[in-house]
């Protein structure tokens, strides 16, 4: 089939994009890994070798300030030959977690959830990319590119963030539960997809099955099911560095974020600059915004589960305490799914101008501040301000056309009228 | 080949004034190469275990026993070092490194306690009161300074209950040495600086060395019979540029001599009569202790021997050839040891004694030992953000030396210990027989990394290892935060070929600087403004939508079309409306 070699061309270009860029570069992955745009301290590969090393030599990785990624890491990474000497395998196995991940795209993009979900049917449904040009436009992304040069470990959350929304809009519970619990053990926050995305799982299955579907028993057995594997996680985790200390090196530096290394979020410099006596009340209340969007989210956009989860994904890559520009990608290539609401977006230039200008000047402000000497650390600080208001008003006009395409469906006489929000 | 004799018989001689009585002390001075005198000031003082536990104190300071007996310690070491100690024209260290420190403060000890906890806490005690005891910033050896070595230290004395000892060892590279600290130093000798040897001690002389290191080390001996004594010594040793001090104070700036009082060299051609290649070295320079020190010696201290190798408390290590005048008023004796080429003397008491050296054209030299092994460690890369250790360990001898290296960073110093590389110039094999390491906790705890190494003869070791620099709250930053932050030296001890005694031997590498990036330290308050601005603005914006029903435009009475041009027609429309009321009412 046409489509078929389509795929198949498309995949295969990315996969030699990835290789050719590491085999004829051999610098650029360790230049792209010290870059604090693409490694925070938690998905740093500099780290995850160091962890290695550590975990290899009878020292454990998390009695120490470097290491602050998911135990099960180790095993994996231990299996593959040194990176250092040997760094085909690694070079392979990053190359097709974007592949994969790309996949769990192609499929969410088939099953027609972003447009057609069961409770919804957008008026403007046919406006919309092919799933290989959603599929090219995440694996052609500079920002994954960038990521997977890099080895960021935020490709392995990314993969399983796009996993667990895969096999939620198919409706396959297990594996579901499965992905998204191993992305939530790597990386904490993706745990609060897991409404929006069982709403979806839930709405496919209705759809999908004769009988019906009992919503509690539904919603317990998979509650259930993310406990036990979430749990199974982190005890096999627990007897694998022989014992609990990793919580609190791992989640626990999430959670208070010690390491205040530059990153492109905002709380790097929010917390180097904040007074000793409020940290912990603004640690908490930071947190409490992170989380406050879900709620509001999943009630209000009852009807369009997935895309509250794509904008849960952006409000992640603005608001968590290390996002990297591997969050933007992932959001970005999600919000092409959504192709029928760029015309109802306001701002669409603003923010895409906004977020170009901060891609082009963040390096060069960073280089500014850390190497030339001839800037100071508000340069970064204010190209990080830039890019999260970019990216944030990115979330906001797409929530505005998502909300607006839902009234042209409530109320079609409203349709290409000013309205305006009481 | 003379000279390499008497220094081996130097140290038998110290070894042996060691020995025998309660209190004794000793000066040694050797002019280096390059108008360079070392001086080497040793104090020390006994006190048997009975009296020591009754608290019966004679020569032994009661301040400092006090706080050893407080703080559970059973043998301490105590440096406060300035400077470099240049091995490749001064050759071997004094003590050879036993007795010096590296730059800033080091302390170790041995603590008795029954657990880690306990004899951490009472490292704190100890910390804290030899912090008042000494006036230095002791008490921020804190757990991020401190370390538990493993293989670098061995205990001086003899510990009958080794296994319940804890040893702890913490440094304060930053520290800057002052006569703040040897005024508590001096008071802890019983002449106290004013008489005996120490009198010549000066701050303004002694801060002023191109190298000096103050030491306090107490340990226990003990005879084979069983009867213990606790032994204090205190050494300072100090290398002075002799040209340098002897300068008045009141006027300090050097000047050049007028050219005809400078040798030309006469080989070289020149073009004008007022231009010159001086010639050096040709003379050694005259000096005095006076001139050095600033003072003569206010004789000796009453409490030395009278008579026997502890009555000699002044000595010199110069070539038979060389003129040594001592000039007092009393009666002294000069002894010559050791070839002619040590000549000691025993000070007359309540008298002043000088001892001075005219300028002197010499024929002979004393060899000086070239040490086991020549270290230098340094930071290569650029920028705030990482950098890289680089250790060159040069081995000079034609036998291989093994050794043990120790670095203890800073937490905000994150080495990447994967990358550690140890090459050998010519040889292929890798160096590093054993390793010890314990990674840094941020705020909590130092990197403490040792290696014990093989470095073959006459060859090169050249250790690297990258490290990243943490960006530290702004509060942690210290006020002078773009000079950065010092790191301490690395310290390595020579197992074989060691020393013959109990002290070891010991190089210690320079401290290092290393800049941090820094923030902006005027702008917290902007700094919260701002994220909070950007937060409420996405926050507010996405809320605004969800808890907000949309409408059409014309469904609301007043409302206007939406977005910002209805905003902007609202209020032109009122603007005109208030100046049409204007008009009306004129």
């Amino acid at each position: 089939m046409a489509s078929d070699q389509q795929k198949a061309l498309l995949f295969g270009a990315a996969a030699a994009v990835r290789l050719i860029l590491f085999t004829a570069f051999p610098s650029l992955p360790n230049l792209l890994a010290g870059r604090v745009e693409v490694s925070t301290p938690v998905t740093s590969f500099k780290r995850l070798q160091e962890g290695l090393f550590l975990y290899t030599h009878n020292v454990s990785p998390y009695d120490g300030g470097v290491y602050h990624q998911a135990p099960l890491l180790l095993p994996l990474f231990s299996l593959l030959p040194d990176p250092s000497y040997y760094p085909f395998a690694t070079n392979l196995l990053y190359t097709a977690l974007d592949l994969l991940a790309a996949q769990a795209l192609v499929q969410i993009a088939e099953s027609s959830q972003a447009v057609t979900p069961r409770l919804f049917k957008s008026s403007r449904k046919d406006l919309r990319w092919s799933s290989l040009a959603i599929a090219a436009g995440f694996l052609f992304n500079p920002l994954t590119v960038a990521t997977c040069i890099a080895r960021s470990t935020s490709a392995f959350t990314n993969l399983f963030i796009l996993t667990a929304m895969a096999k939620a809009s198919q409706g396959a519970s297990i594996t579901f539960v499965f992905a998204l619990s191993l992305a939530s053990y790597l990386a904490m926050h993706p745990i609060l997809l897991f409404p929006p995305l069982l709403l979806l799982c839930y709405d496919v299955r209705v759809v999908k099955s004769k009988s019906t579907v009992d919503p509690l028993a539904f919603s317990v057995s998979h509650v259930l099911g993310l406990v036990v594997a979430a749990g199974g996680l982190l005890y096999m985790s627990a007897l694998l560095t022989g014992s609990w200390e990793y919580l609190a090196a791992t989640y626990g530096v999430r959670l208070l974020l010690p390491d205040l290394t530059p990153n492109v979020g905002l709380w790097w410099y929010y917390f180097t600059e904040m007074f000793d006596s409020f940290r912990e009340f603004f640690l908490g209340v930071f947190w409490l915004h992170v989380a406050s969007y879900m709620p509001g989210l999943t009630i209000r956009l009852r009807k369009q589960p997935l895309f509250v989860a794509v904008t849960l994904t952006g409000i992640f890559a603005v608001f968590t305490p290390y996002p990297s520009i591997a969050d933007a990608s992932l959001y970005l290539s999600l919000v092409t799914l959504f192709r029928h609401l760029f015309p109802l977006m306001r701002y669409s230039f603003l923010a895409s101008a906004t977020i170009l200008y901060a891609s082009f000047l963040g390096p060069a402000f960073y280089y500014l501040w850390i190497y030339a000497g001839s800037g100071n650390a508000n340069f970064f600080y204010a190209i990080t301000l830039v890019w999260s208001l970019g990216l944030s008003v990115v979330v906001g006009d797409s929530l505005y056309a998502a909300l607006r395409d839902e009234l042209d469906v409530e109320r079609p006489e409203l349709r290409g009228k000013e309205v305006t929000r009481i | 080949m003379l000279s390499f004799r008497s220094l081996i018989f130097f140290h038998a001689l110290v070894a042996c004034v060691l020995g025998s009585s309660d209190y004794a002390e000793r000066l040694l001075l050797r002019p280096l190469p390059q108008s360079a005198l070392l001086a080497s000031f040793n104090f020390r003082s006994n006190e048997s275990f009975t009296s020591f536990e009754q608290q019966n104190f004679r020569y032994f300071p009661r301040s400092l026993a006090q706080i050893l007996q407080h703080a559970g310690t059973k043998e301490l070491h105590l440096r406060f070092s300035l400077g470099r100690w240049d091995a490749e024209s001064w050759g071997e260290r004094p003590h050879n490194g036993a007795r010096e420190g590296g730059t800033g403060v080091e302390l170790w000890a041995w603590l008795d306690a029954e657990n880690e906890q306990e004899a951490f806490s009472r490292w704190l005690t100890l910390t804290n009161t030899l912090s008042g005891l000494f006036c230095a910033s002791l008490n921020f050896i804190d757990a991020t300074k401190t370390i538990r070595p493993v293989m670098s230290f061995q205990p001086e004395g003899d510990h009958p209950n080794l296994s319940q000892l804890h040893l702890l060892h913490g440094t304060l590279p930053h520290e800057v040495v002052c006569t703040e600290n040897l005024t508590p130093f001096l008071k802890l000798l019983p002449c106290k600086g004013k008489a005996g040897i120490s009198s010549l001690l000066d701050g303004h002389k002694l801060f002023d060395a191109s190298w000096q290191t103050m030491s306090i080390d107490v340990r226990p001996v003990c005879e084979a019979s069983g009867e213990c004594i606790l032994e204090m010594e205190q050494t300072v040793d100090m290398v002075l540029d002799i040209d340098r001090s002897k300068r008045p104070r009141d006027n300090p700036i050097p000047r050049p001599l007028p050219i005809e009082e400078i040798e030309c060299d006469t080989s070289k051609g020149y073009n004008a009569a007022d231009t010159c290649y001086p010639l050096h070295g040709s003379a050694e320079p005259d000096f005095s202790l006076s001139q050095l020190f600033g003072r003569p010696i206010k004789g000796a201290c009453p409490l030395t021997d009278s008579d026997g190798e502890n009555a000699n408390t002044v000595c010199i290590n110069t070539p038979p050839e060389r003129t040594v005048h001592a000039n007092t008023t009393g009666p002294y004796v000069e002894s010559r040891l050791v070839a002619d080429t040590l000549r000691c003397y025993k000070l007359p008491t309540g008298a002043d004694f000088d001892l001075s050296l005219p300028s002197q054209q010499m024929t002979t030299g004393l060899m000086l030992q070239p040490p086991s092994l020549f270290a230098a460690r340094h930071i290569n890369g650029h920028g705030q953000e990482r950098g890289s250790i680089q250790t060159t360990i040069r081995n000079p001898t034609s036998s291989a030396v093994d050794f043990i290296y120790l670095e203890s960073l800073p937490w905000f110093m994150k080495p990447y210990i994967h990358t550690l590389r140890a090459r050998v110039s010519n040889s292929l094999e890798n160096p590093i027989t054993e390793t010890f390491y314990k990674p840094a906790v941020d705020r909590h705890r130092g990197t403490h990394l040792e290696l014990r190494m093989l470095i073959p003869a006459s060859s090169t070791l050249t250790l690297t290892y990258d490290f990243e620099k943490a960006i530290l709250r702004y509060t942690e930053y210290p006020p002078d935060a773009n000079r950065g932050f010092d790191a301490a030296p690395a310290v390595i001890r020579l197992v074989s070929p060691g020393s013959a005694d109990r002290k070891g031997v010991y190089i210690r590498t320079t401290s290092l600087l290393l800049p941090l990036p820094t923030p902006d330290f005027s702008m917290p308050y902007n700094v919260i403004i701002l994220t909070s601005t950007v937060m409420a603005l996405g926050f507010g914006n996405i809320f605004n939508l969800l808890v907000r029903r949309i409408v059409g435009a014309d469904e609301v009475p007043g409302a206007g079309t939406g977005g910002i041009r209805g905003v902007i027609k609202g209020k032109v429309e009122r603007l005109r409306a208030l100046l049409g009321g204007v008009k009306k009412n004129t």
